[in-house]
This record gives structure tokens, C-alpha cells and sequence, in this order.
């Protein structure tokens, strides 16, 4: 079920983005970049591993310095002050095993410049929020994975940021786990947060995201409400591993009745259509034994992100 | 000042952390007081020091301000360390995420080691001092001593840190650092007159000891606390030079943010 609320309106913008180039000593991670981040959104970044999502977010906490373009967060350009008023979830933990939830908190709450009975409360309300007060003073090294990830959350929340960076928070959580925090960070939202979210989870950009962008290769490819995006979809998506497919018929495909977009990327020939039932069998008939494998599925933001980029958003694409 | 709460809250993190690890805490003191048991005690009856160099043919007592030094080399090493286990747990990402520049956060660590090897030293100071076959002089009264054993102390624990984190930005990991700061800085206690007098040795090592910032901290905490002189260099090189060169290391690592960090 979807828990998405409609975008706001874009007339005050948590982030602008134009001509974004970053390139590592290696590769280009981020190459013309341009987006634009209303406040009040929960902004998801889709693109697979490696197309940029992460950098754009290190940019943004300004941990990093763009090598062209203009960058504004919060009507500021990004700067050490300016992350007073942004909390980052990493994609990896980090948290120092020896210290117990409420040091760690403390901690966080004084570089924040927090003290006092003040952060001494909110410590409190933060660990009973997210449900860690019976384990407030033991050692994080002793928490599971959830709890871990819960405690991250309390402390990106500590300082009430303004605009909470995301890199792939649900990697690694149970459903359950997983739930629970978004459950938080939609109360963050409602609470006037904007939240930017990275990730390669369709489900989840598909669930939590008024707004999307899909990233490829450091570049924009297309932004919009997660249902406009899918809009030119129709009801089934089928994934054909068909190595020898011959380009030249993709337009004789494409016209049969009930078939939407057709897309070619080697070795997979992706469709989305009215009904697989119909046309699994017919493909079958045309292709004979030039067909490998065949995934059907209910349509989701990962097809419109494959008509859209003419690539999967990972190997392993996500089933949810 | 919002940098100076940060720093605070770094130092007394990092110094939670010492405190927590009891077996950290209490090797880096006893482990001094070992080798000044051994060489004091059992060692010097071979040696048969010369009364003009060392007191009344006291080694014990003489090998009491090198053996100082060598607990804040310790103690410096092993919070510098802590930089790595930082980096390890990701805490170190998070904390070059929060609204102050590396620079604060790198001096937040370095100033959390620095207290930490100066408390360390200094307790085996106070067990050196207490031990009554030990005889120290403070040759300046016991509380101006004590205070230029203090500021000599804290200026070779800002030298040893700085230079930690000039060598943990550019080494990627701990077995590395260790190898590193074992290789420059043993051979660099040797021959700082930690363990023999300065005057005792070959005109090419003399050489050698006057180019070396650990000679000038034992020669000062040796004035401080043993000596009934001005000792080898005089008090006021040995301040001068320390003191610049505890600046500069210090401020030279704070503005290192590793590279492999970025």
C-alpha cells in the first residue's frame, strides 16, 4: 500500500541543482546534474549502484565540492554551518560500538551545540520514540541491526534537521525493521522535514516518495510523482532474456494488441503490458527457443526507470 | 564556541573511552613503570654510572624524566589509534558530517590525546615520585617544578599527537601506523638522553640528539624534575624549541583530514 502523500507545491525550493559535475580519480560520478527538491518532499534518488546518488548527496551536506555547477540547499550554497540544519543517514553504520545509545546521542546533541536539561530531554523523548530507552545505557555493540539503525535515526533527528539526507537507510532490515523506520522519518516529513532519499529500491521509492528522479550515469533522467512516472505503463511487466533478439522486430511487438512500451537492452527484452497471460505465449510462438528466461510481474517505478534509462536499476532486481 | 563545546564533547568521549578500556589504562602506566623497575633497579648494577653524570649513581632516579617521556610516546600512539577505530566503526564519517570543519573535529581528537598521554604520564610520574628508593630533585621548589614538568609534559604530548595525525592522514591502516610511528620514534627516544646522559655519547650522536624535539622534552622534564643544573641544552632552549615545535605538529596534523577519509 502506498503511504505517499502528493508532492508539495514547488514554489520553495529545499534544494536547486543545476550543471552538477563531480568525477572521482577514476570515473565521472556526477556529470551536468540538474534537479530541483521542493520543501516538504520525499525526494527519492533511483538509480543503481554507481549512478551518483551518493556523491549528490555528499555534495549537498557539502562534504564534498562540486567540480562545476551550482548547488543550493536551503537557500544557501553548502557549507559546514549550513549541516546544523541537515541530518545524513549513511548507508553503512556508524556508530562506535562502545558507546552506549545515550552517549552517542550526547554526543551528536553537543557537536550540535545542544546541552543542558534541554538535550538531556530530548535524549529521552528520542530513545523512547524510537524505542530504545530499556537499552539507553547498554553498548551499541550489544544492539541487533534494527536497533542499530533506530539509534542512527534518533541521532539524524536530534538537532530537528531541516532536510534529512538518506543513503539507502533499509539496507539490511527486516521488514518489520524497516516499517518502523519510516514510520519515524514520515513523522519528520509531517513535521515540516524534507527528505531526500537514495536508494535502488523500487518498493520503497514506489511507497515513501511523492517525488522521483532517475539517475543514470551522474545524469537526470527523468523527474516527476512517482504515478506519473508510471503512467505510460500498462499492468504487467515482463522481463525476456533473449540474447538473439532481432532489433528489426521490436516495431512488430510493439503494435500486438495490449503491449505498451517495448525496450531493448541486451540480453533482455523488456514490455509492459495489458495482460502477460496473452503475451508470454505469442512471444513464445515468434521467438522458439531464442528465449532464456521469462519474469512477469505487476508494473512498478524499476519498469518505468528501464522504458525511461534502457537499463535495469541493478542486477538483482528488486522483487518486493 | 559552538567549536569549543565540540571539542569538549570529543575530549571527554575519547577520555570515557580510555577509561572504559581498563586494560588500555593500565598497561600504559604500568608498562613504564616495568621498564623503570628493570633498567632502575636491575639493569644499573652492571652499568656502573658515572656520579658526575648521573646523581650519586642514582640511575633508578635519572631514568625517571626519559621514562616520562616514553609513557606520553605511549599513550600518544595509542590515542592517535583511536582514529582508526573511529574511522572503522564510521563514527569519524559522521563526525566530519556535523556542522564543524575537519579542523575542529581533528583538534577535538588530537586535544582528547593530548590529555589523556599528559594524565597517563603524569600518574607515573606521581608513582615514580612516590616510590621511595626514587629520589627526584625539584630543584626550583616542589609546585614551580611541578608546573614546568606539567607544561613539558603537555607540550611533548601536542608534538607526539600532531605528528600521529600527520602520519594516520597519510597511512590507511593501524598496523601500518604502528610500524611507522615504532620506526621513527623508538630510535628517536634512544638517543633523546632518555636513557643515558647526553654528554656521555660520541661527538656524531651529540649531533644527532641536538637535532632531535624528544631530547629538548627529556632534557626539560629532567631539569624539572632531577636535574640540580640547567641541564643539557639550558631551560630556555628547551622551552623555546619545544614550544615552537609542539605548535607547529600540532597545528600541522589538525589541518591533515586523511585522504582516504574524503
Amino acid at each position: 500500500m502506498s503511504t505517499q502523500t502528493a508532492a508539495p507545491p514547488a514554489t520553495d525550493l529545499a534544494v536547486q541543482v543545476q550543471g552538477l559535475s563531480f568525477a572521482y580519480a577514476e570515473r565521472q560520478a556526477l556529470d551536468g546534474l540538474a534537479l530541483q527538491v521542493p520543501s516538504g518532499a520525499v525526494f527519492g534518488l533511483l538509480g543503481p549502484n554507481g549512478s551518483g546518488k551518493s556523491t549528490l548527496l555528499s555534495l549537498l551536506a557539502g562534504l564534498q565540492e562540486p567540480s562545476a555547477g551550482d548547488l543550493r540547499v536551503l537557500g544557501q550554497p553548502p557549507s559546514a554551518a549550513l549541516r546544523a540544519r541537515i541530518g545524513i543517514l549513511f548507508q553503512e553504520t556508524s556508530l562506535d560500538p562502545l558507546m552506549t545509545p545515550r552517549e552517542t546521542l550526547w554526543l551528536h546533541g553537543r557537536l550540535y551545540s545542544l546541552g543542558g536539561h534541554a538535550l538531556r530531554d530530548r535524549i529521552d523523548r528520542l530513545l523512547e520514540g524510537v524505542g530504545l530507552s530499556e537499552r539507553a545505557d547498554s553498548l551499541v555493540s550489544t544492539l541487533s541491526g534494527g536497533m542499530k539503525r533506530r539509534l542512527e535515526l534518533a541521532r539524524v533527528l536530534l538537532p530537528a534537521p531541516q532536510l534529512i539526507l538518506l543513503d539507502e537507510p533499509t539496507t539490511g532490515l527486516d521488514p518489520d525493521a524497516e516499517a518502523a523506520l519510516w514510520a519515524h522519518l514520515r513523522q519528520a516529513n509531517r513535521d515540516g522535514a524534507t527528505i531526500i532519499l537514495a536508494t535502488n529500491k523500487v518498493h520503497e521509492a514506489d511507497e515513501h516518495c511523492n517525488l522521483v528522479a532517475f539517475i543514470h550515469h551522474g545524469r537526470l533522467a527523468a523527474q516527476g510523482a512517482p504515478a506519473e512516472l508510471k503512467a505510460a505503463l500498462k499492468r504487467d511487466a515482463v522481463w525476456v532474456e533473449w540474447p538473439e533478439f532481432p532489433p528489426a522486430r521490436a516495431d512488430e511487438i510493439a503494435a500486438w494488441e495490449g503491449v505498451g512500451k517495448l525496450t531493448w537492452a541486451h540480453p533482455t527484452l523488456h514490455a509492459t503490458v495489458d495482460a502477460a497471460s496473452a503475451f508470454v505465449p505469442r512471444l513464445f510462438q515468434t521467438a522458439g527457443d531464442g528465449i532464456r528466461a521469462v519474469r512477469i510481474r505487476e508494473s512498478t517505478l524499476g519498469d518505468a526507470y528501464f522504458d525511461i534509462v534502457g537499463a535495469s536499476l541493478s542486477d538483482q532486481e528488486d522483487e518486493r | 564556541m559552538s567549536a569549543l563545546i565540540a571539542c569538549g564533547a570529543l575530549l571527554q568521549r575519547d577520555v570515557r573511552a580510555v577509561l572504559r578500556s581498563r586494560s588500555q589504562l593500565y598497561s600504559s602506566i604500568l608498562f613504564p613503570l616495568i621498564l623503570l623497575a628493570i633498567l632502575g633497579a636491575g639493569v644499573s648494577e652492571g652499568l656502573d654510572p658515572d656520579p658526575a653524570l648521573v646523581r650519586d649513581g642514582d640511575y633508578a632516579s635519572f631514568l625517571v624524566p626519559g621514562i616520562i617521556a616514553m609513557a606520553v610516546l605511549f599513550s600518544s600512539t595509542f590515542s592517535s589509534a583511536s582514529y582508526y577505530q573511529d574511522r572503522d566503526s564510521g563514527l569519524l564519517r559522521v563526525l566530519f558530517a556535523s556542522p564543524h570543519s575537519p579542523r575542529v573535529i581533528l583538534m577535538g581528537k588530537g586535544l582528547a590525546g593530548v590529555t589523556i598521554g599528559s594524565l597517563q604520564a603524569l600518574a607515573v610520574l606521581a608513582v615514580a615520585a612516590a616510590i621511595p628508593a626514587i629520589d627526584l630533585e625539584w630543584q626550583y621548589g616542589f609546585v614551580p617544578s611541578l608546573l614546568l614538568a606539567v607544561a613539558a609534559v603537555l607540550l611533548l604530548a601536542l608534538l607526539l599527537n600532531g605528528f600521529a595525525q600527520v602520519v594516520a592522514s597519510r597511512i590507511r591502516t593501524m598496523q601500518g601506523f604502528h610500524l611507522v610511528m615504532n620506526l621513527v620514534l623508538f630510535p628517536l627516544l634512544f638517543f633523546s638522553g632518555a636513557f643515558f646522559p647526553l654528554e656521555d655519547l660520541p661527538t656524531w650522536l651529540k649531533v644527532l640528539a641536538t637535532a632531535n624535539p624528544l631530547s629538548y622534552a627529556v632534557d626539560l622534564l629532567r631539569t624539572a624534575v632531577y636535574a640540580d643544573g640547567s641541564g643539557y641544552f639550558g631551560l630556555p632552549l628547551d622551552v623555546a624549541v619545544l614550544a615552537t615545535l609542539a605548535a607547529a605538529a600540532f597545528l600541522w596534523g589538525i589541518g591533515r583530514r586523511p585522504a582516504y577519509q574524503q
